[in-house]
């Protein structure tokens, strides 16, 4: 009796980790991800007004404790992004001559300019929902002319790429995470090449196959290359470097960077519509 | 498993989602938030045995994989050992005893997300484990420490009449309740 029941128990078990394994095959296989992709689509576009209800209940709550405790802070904040629309203000009357004649050469050279590009807004409705990668999700998907591997741009640079898109909302990987990986220029005149690499959440980002010696300064700016077969356009800003230095005998020179994009304040984002050429 | 039971079963685990989704990803502690899907295999396991743990631990993986970007199938693999593994392991104590579900609870949690990163990376997904693990060994065992008790009473409430631990010691001996 003892036995039928131990039997039946490990029957049940195994039918259940040979299940899970198939649809993690079939997930990370290709050509059937479409339908586990199909699968999770349907459940985003349920759970998503489902959590979005939730949350409009819980967050009053949450926003009034929040604001009761924080009344000094918020109120300096409140005038410091005065200070900032009006500085920025300024800056966008001033330069918008210099940014139609780059328009224009830049059109002339047939490259994207990222203004140019049509882009979604998208707010952002989900952060970090796992704790081993660093994506969004955002209000956007399919329906709205957002497909995977478009950028996302915002809070002051690039956020990250669409690596799931439903029909109303899609998940974008941010540039922080353990498998992003961006080519960007640096330098005078965009002389230099190297992949910033995302570390995993929490972690600061490197800037890998620089040459030994490569004069960096800290504080410099990263800028998507946009090269052939680039996942990006060119010209967002990537990083800014944080520290660097040259090992003795390193084959490369040692970059750490930090995200430019704000990525603690995404709470809007901008979707660039704009896909990879074909190889 | 009784019709009652799964409807109970359905609700309780949209609840602990939903909460998980809303509420436990904005509380983040060194970049690391509570994880309360390992809870549900844990207290189904210490209530109705490793088969119940299992197939409770699938169903609840499965549940959150529909909207976690991690590979889909991942949550319910480790779910379903998780659940088997502590019904198993708590088979000949008493599933009643004070010390159990906290001890079931952190050690049960930080194991699973430690297999869970460790499986990601070996389904080729590396990044999972380029994580500072002691911040989420930390928040993952403390709050699954203090969140097993609601937990396994929504657990109790879905599993009514399931019980059918075989055990050493009775499961009522003391007459405690979740």
């Amino acid at each position: 009796m003892a036995r039928s029941r131990r039997s039946r128990r490990t029957l049940t078990v195994v039918i259940l980790v040979v299940l899970s394994l198939s649809l993690i095959s079939l997930d990370l296989n290709g050509r059937t991800h479409s339908l586990t992709s199909g699968i999770k689509s349907v459940a985003n576009d349920v759970y998503a007004p489902l959590r979005r209800g939730v949350l409009d209940i819980i967050s009053p709550i949450g926003n009034f404790f929040a604001g009761a405790f924080n009344y000094g802070s918020l109120q300096a904040q409140n005038e410091q992004l005065q200070k900032t629309i009006g500085e920025l203000q300024a800056s966008r009357t001033e330069r918008s001559f210099e940014q139609r004649q780059l328009h224009a050469l830049m059109k002339l050279q047939n490259l994207p300019f990222l203004q140019s590009l049509p882009t979604v807004t998208a707010q952002t409705i989900d952060q970090y929902s796992s704790n081993f990668t660093a994506t969004i999700t955002l209000d956007k998907g399919r329906a709205d002319g957002v497909d995977v591997g478009y950028p996302v741009v915002g809070a002051g640079g690039l956020v990250g790429t669409v690596i799931q898109s439903f029909h109303h909302t899609c998940v974008v990987q941010l540039v922080t995470d353990g498998k992003s990986k961006v080519g960007v220029t640096f330098g005078r005149t965009n002389q230099y090449t190297a992949i910033v690499d995302g570390q995993g959440p929490g972690s600061s980002m490197t800037a890998d196959l620089v040459p030994p010696r490569t004069p960096v300064h800290k504080g410099e700016v990263m800028f998507t290359s946009g090269l052939q077969a680039a996942s990006y356009p060119p010209g967002i800003p990537v990083a800014s470097v944080r520290s660097f230095h040259t090992g003795s005998g390193a084959s490369q020179e040692t970059i750490e960077v930090d995200p430019r994009a704000n990525l603690s304040e995404l709470a809007y984002v901008d979707v660039v519509q704009w896909a990879p050429p074909p190889p | 498993m009784t019709g009652r039971s799964i409807v109970r079963l359905i609700f309780v685990i949209f609840v602990v989602l939903m909460a998980q989704q809303t509420i436990m990803v904005a509380l983040r502690v060194g970049g690391a938030h509570p994880d309360l899907v390992w809870l549900l295999p844990i207290t189904a396991a210490l209530i109705a045995g490793p088969e119940t743990g299992a197939l409770v631990g699938f169903w609840a993986g499965l549940a959150f994989d529909l909207v976690l970007p991690t590979p889909f199938g991942l949550s319910a693999l480790v779910g379903c050992l998780l659940g088997f593994t502590i019904g198993s392991l708590t088979t000949a104590t008493d599933p009643e005893a004070t010390w159990v579900k906290p001890v079931a609870a952190l050690t049960g949690s930080v194991a699973a997300d430690m297999l869970f990163a460790m499986l990601g990376a070996v389904f080729g997904q590396a990044q999972m484990v380029q994580i500072d693990f002691l911040a989420l060994a930390f928040v993952v065992g403390v709050s699954s420490v203090i969140l097993v008790f609601p937990v396994g009473r929504m657990m109790r409430w879905a599993l009514e009449g399931e019980s059918r631990r075989r055990s050493l010691v009775p499961a009522t001996a003391d007459g405690r309740r979740w």
